[in-house]
């Protein structure tokens, strides 16, 4: 299997990590004012991840962002999930009831929990699809490797 | 069943071709990963079909930004926001399975693997 | 090809034929637009309830949090099969 890509490639995708992330981002923060949201965000990061793993190899890439710690990051997705709404619970409303304002609506600021759920969710997806990833790569490296 | 295919809309008509193409698949292909492939299709059938039931001409996105009244449907898109996640899964999950077959069994073949031989 | 698998392929187109006219005899094609009530309620008191603009985000992370996190968990035990079912050890696999 081949380790690198070619020098072009390379650079372009070096270019091009980082405005993946940011429009990532972007989608998963304007998810209650524009089409978009945690999940659509989420594959986007995940799929920046691959992009990069893809062009530059497995060696530096694992060292950078490693298993780890985009384990440990899927874990507090789903664990912050769980516990916002049981802060839902314990602030008088029911489970992952709204307990933040509501502000004015348009801004990014507003719709009360929509935000810091989506920016959760966005997370663990991200992070879920590049395990998924990184899964398979090892065990195909693995399995060549015999 | 005249009156069905002539009162219903392409979309409609689309989704259900989708639906059997990945039904037939799923049903008469003897490799692995057709099958899940044929699973996939069926899948994108379904969620078409749900998503164009809240659709009619002229309504417009469910943003509901300054002065927009006529809106699509949007409870049928939140829940196959979820049926497209769940897919994935069930894709990624059939696909780690068939990895480890082949390599204890040697085949993708439906036929020897059920024991049924060449025939 | 044998005479048993040419009767199985029949078999199968059969059963496509008879869903395909089950489904376009079956389906209520109605001409008028038909919407749920809750949608009606979605739209109407959306963003007044919620304050998303955007009507999926609101219903999905809202009104519908619960099935949010069913999904996330489910994805969760997605990523936990994959990782296990490709964890490849040398020593248990070679003596199966």
């Amino acid at each position: 299997m081949r380790r690198q890509e070619t020098k072009i490639v390379r650079n372009v995708a070096r270019k091009l990590f980082p405005v993946l992330v940011l429009f990532a981002f972007y989608l998963i923060i304007y998810g209650h004012i524009s089409p978009g949201g945690g999940f659509q965000g989420g594959v986007v990061l995940g799929s920046s991840l691959i992009l990069l793993y893809l062009s530059e190899g497995p060696e530096r890439v694992e060292k950078k962002f490693k298993n780890s710690q985009l384990a440990i990051l899927e874990a507090i997705g789903v664990l912050t999930f769980v516990g916002i709404g049981f802060l839902g619970i314990i602030l008088g409303k029911h489970f992952l009831g709204n307990f933040l304002p509501i502000g004015r609506v348009g801004m990014v600021p507003s719709a009360g929990l929509v935000l810091l759920l989506n920016l959760f969710i966005g997370t663990k997806v991200g992070a879920g699809i590049s395990l998924i990833f990184y899964a398979l790569m090892k065990f195909d490296r693995r399995a060549q490797g015999e | 069943m005249i009156e069905g295919l002539r009162e219903s809309r392409v979309s409609d008509k689309i989704a259900l071709t989708l639906f059997l193409i990945g039904l037939y698949g799923l049903i008469a292909k003897k490799n692995l990963i057709k099958k899940v492939m044929g699973l996939n299709i069926l899948t994108s059938g379904i969620v078409l079909f749900f998503i164009s039931l809240g659709y009619e001409k002229g309504l417009t996105a469910p943003i509901m930004e300054k002065g927009i009244t006529d809106v699509v449907d949007p409870l049928p898109q939140a829940l196959m926001l979820t049926t497209i996640v769940i897919g994935v899964c069930i894709t990624a999950l059939a696909l780690s399975l068939i990895v480890r077959i082949y390599r204890r069994y040697s085949s993708l073949d439906v036929k020897i693997l059920t024991g049924e031989g060449d025939e | 090809m044998s005479l048993k698998s040419v009767i199985r392929y029949i078999l199968v187109l059969l059963l496509l034929v008879v869903l395909a006219v089950a489904m376009f005899v079956g389906m209520d094609f109605g001409k008028e637009y038909h919407r749920r009530k809750v949608s009606d309620y979605y739209i109407a008191r959306g963003v007044k309830d919620t304050g998303a603009i955007n009507l999926v985000t609101a219903i999905y992370l809202n009104y519908r949090a619960y099935d949010t996190l069913g999904e996330a968990t489910v994805l969760f035990v997605a990523v936990l099969g994959v990782m296990y079912l490709l964890s490849y050890e040398k020593t248990r696999d070679e003596n199966s």
